[in-house]
């Protein structure tokens, strides 16, 4: 276990390059994250937050020409999406996918199975998987219709949003990265989300809020923010530097 | 085959003692239609696709009484429950492995027909002419007004032979004012070189109601055409749905006629190919009446080298006004190297309608499957699942259950195959 200040790390990331399409996007990154701590990556559209997040779940598009990323002990960047998941990482994405033709019910529950199945626990029925989703949806002040539609299809912005939060409630992984999770929500949408969100944190889950305005933050508080401008992270600091972004932008940082 | 092969063939079917000889002059008229007009070959606009050189290298032989032995045909396999079965086995009708179903009449050379309707091919289609002078069962459904057949009833064709054999199935419909029926055709077949045939003409009268369900799983050396025609009343319903995984070559034909006002049409299918298969539909919907409702809905599903086509026209004559009409065709591309030849025509004469149509050819979507793998599902579970996702809004169409079953475990079985 990588063991630094007599804590174990959850998401340790060193001097991490990244590209798209020969593109050099990410140019340095490093980043320590422990167990219970909420981080906040800010920054203006283009300064490679979202790459970021692709790159520690493992989209393959991205291609990492350097540094590495590493989970509690063990080096993911050779690991499929689908491992990153089952051993504990989530995003809820910026963009959710659209899936026609199959359903909530039957995605989460295919989900939350593969999840039992790699920890070695008995798969859900479908009375089992109920009784777990009908708990989460009232945590979201979400209507159990959603649960019959195709994923996606025909969600609002705000009830795709919450969709994402019901996976990473049902999925419990131990860090959650949320990419600009705050977009495209009205203040009401904003504020369930936050909650739930809350209330999952503890002391062993930690967080990657990625996010461009700070309005999430008065919901959601960070333990630690860092500025991103141009694939490197310029400055780090507390959550009162969010305030300090907002009066001032992101102009004085630039170098 | 090339034309002048069938001569000798033919003379095999006028020759046949256990067939009734009220048929012959329509048999033999239609056989010299057939030699008048020819093969189709690549210059004929509906045929420009279709891969026919194995039709054209196989010399076809008429079912002979000796084929209508069953050695071990495996039919547990094929069982779909809650349903009224006749067997054809090679062409040949088998009453031991039939349930008794009364309001059918079946024409197995020995059994003269008891109704006085002519069966007649009406269209100039070679295949259609081919399967009336080598037509060697023929089934015919009429039903009384008002009756409603609640138990499906399903032809199962079987093919089982070492030989090469040609066989051509005619099945008549008639239902009457207010009745309804649903027929499944179950082609199965698990020998090798074989041409089946099919001709079917249904003629739905006022507010009757056909759903027609075709389960085409032949073996994968199988060439399986079918010409469907049917003539719809004032307000009558006709439901068509398509479950293809075989054979090695198919051409669906089906041309509806909305002759009466307020008729409606649903056409469906869903075509699966791999290796080098090639499995195509044909579809006309001609709306001559006002009022009238028409959708085709058809998807492929393709692996390999196999291709697929989808021509599909909808006409709306100038009579044909506040037609409601949907043509839709959408192709999911599982390999580089499969080709599918879409295309959907919507000819309008009439001005006051209300039409659509569109078509996309296209490959698992990368953002999708990116998606369900950070969701824990592998690779192949995500294809899968989408695979599955693209497919089954199809098979809401079908509303008997076990027969829904029976094809959605098909469908599941295939994906294991084919999509993973």
């Amino acid at each position: 276990m990588l063991v630094e200040n007599g804590f174990i790390q959850m998401l340790t990331i060193k001097n991490l390059h990244a590209e798209i399409d020969n593109k050099s996007i990410l140019k340095g990154v490093d980043l320590e994250v422990k167990p219970g701590e909420m981080h906040a990556i800010m920054g203006r559209n283009g300064s490679g937050k979202s790459t970021l997040s692709n790159v520690i779940t493992g989209r393959d598009n991205y291609l990492i020409t350097n540094g590495n990323i590493h989970l509690e002990n063990e080096s993911i960047v050779d690991w499929t999406p689908e491992k990153r998941s089952l051993e504990g990482i989530f995003m809820s994405f910026q963009y959710p996918v659209v899936i026609p033709g199959v359903n909530n019910t039957y995605f989460l529950k295919a989900a939350l199975n593969a999840k039992r199945k790699y920890l070695g626990q008995k798969e859900l029925d479908a009375a089992g998987f109920l009784k777990v989703i009908k708990e989460k949806l009232n945590e979201l002040d979400m209507d159990p219709k959603f649960l019959q539609r195709p994923v996606n299809q025909g969600f609002s912005g705000g009830e795709k949003k919450r969709n994402e939060i019901l996976q990473m409630l049902t999925l419990e992984p131990k860090l959650a990265i949320l990419d600009e999770t705050d977009s495209g929500l009205d203040i009401d949408a904003l504020k369930i989300i936050a909650e739930g969100v809350n209330r999952y944190r503890n002391s062993k889950r930690s967080f990657l809020v990625i996010t461009h305005y700070q309005r999430l933050l008065k919901y959601i508080q960070p333990d630690f923010i860092h500025v991103l401008i141009d694939g490197k992270i310029v400055k780090s600091g507390g959550k009162e530097l969010a305030l300090e972004l907002e009066e001032k932008g992101y102009n004085w940082l630039d170098s | 085959m090339k034309v002048e092969n069938f001569q000798s063939e033919f003379e095999k079917v006028l020759n046949k003692t256990n067939f009734s000889k009220k048929f012959k002059p329509i048999q033999e008229k239609a056989f010299h239609q057939f030699l008048d007009t020819g093969l189709p070959s690549k210059k004929w606009e509906d045929w420009r696709f279709t891969k026919l050189n194995k039709f054209s290298k196989t010399l076809y032989k008429v079912s002979e009484t000796e084929h209508s032995q069953i050695t071990d045909f495996n039919f547990s396999k094929h069982h779909i429950s809650d349903v009224s079965t006749l067997t054809f086995f090679n062409g040949h009708y088998k009453k031991e492995f039939s349930d008794h179903i009364p309001e059918i009449e079946i024409i197995d050379g020995l059994i003269d027909s008891k109704h006085k309707e002519e069966i007649s091919s009406p269209t100039d289609s070679p295949f259609e002419l081919l399967n009336t002078a080598f037509m060697d069962s023929s089934f015919n459904i009429f039903t009384k007004k008002n009756q409603i057949l609640e138990k499906p009833i399903r032809f199962l064709i079987v093919r089982s032979s070492e030989d090469k054999l040609i066989v051509s199935p005619k099945i008549n419909i008639k239902l009457e004012e207010n009745s309804e029926l649903t027929l499944i055709e179950h082609h199965v077949g698990e020998s090798s070189n074989f041409f089946i045939n099919t001709s079917t003409h249904a003629q739905l009268l006022d507010n009757s109601k056909l759903r027609h369900i075709r389960i085409q799983s032949n073996s994968d050396s199988t060439i399986n055409f079918s010409n469907i025609d049917v003539n719809q009343n004032q307000n009558s319903q006709y439901d068509f749905f398509q479950f293809a995984s075989g054979p090695e070559l198919s051409r669906l034909n089906i041309h509806t006629k909305l002759n009466g006002q307020g008729a409606e049409c649903s056409l469906n299918g869903l075509s699966l190919s791999s290796s080098s298969q090639q499995l195509g539909a044909h579809i006309i919907t001609n709306h001559f009446s006002p009022n009238c409702i028409s959708k085709q809905n058809f998807k492929n599903i393709l692996q390999d080298k196999s291709s697929g086509i989808f021509n599909g026209k909808t006409i709306v004559n100038i009579d044909a006004q506040k037609t409601d009409s949907k043509q839709s065709n959408k192709n999911l591309l599982l390999s580089k190297d499969a080709i599918m030849n879409s295309n959907p025509q919507l000819e309008i004469y009439a001005d006051d309608v209300k039409c659509s149509h569109g078509s996309t050819t296209g490959s698992l979507d990368e953002e999708a499957l990116f998606y369900l793998r950070s969701r824990g599902l592998s690779l192949d579970r995500a294809r899968n699942l989408l695979v599955r996702g693209f497919a089954t809004e199809l098979f809401d169409i079908i509303k008997h259950e076990s027969t829904k079953s029976f094809i959605s475990d098909r469908f599941e079985n295939w994906l294991k195959k084919n999509a993973s």
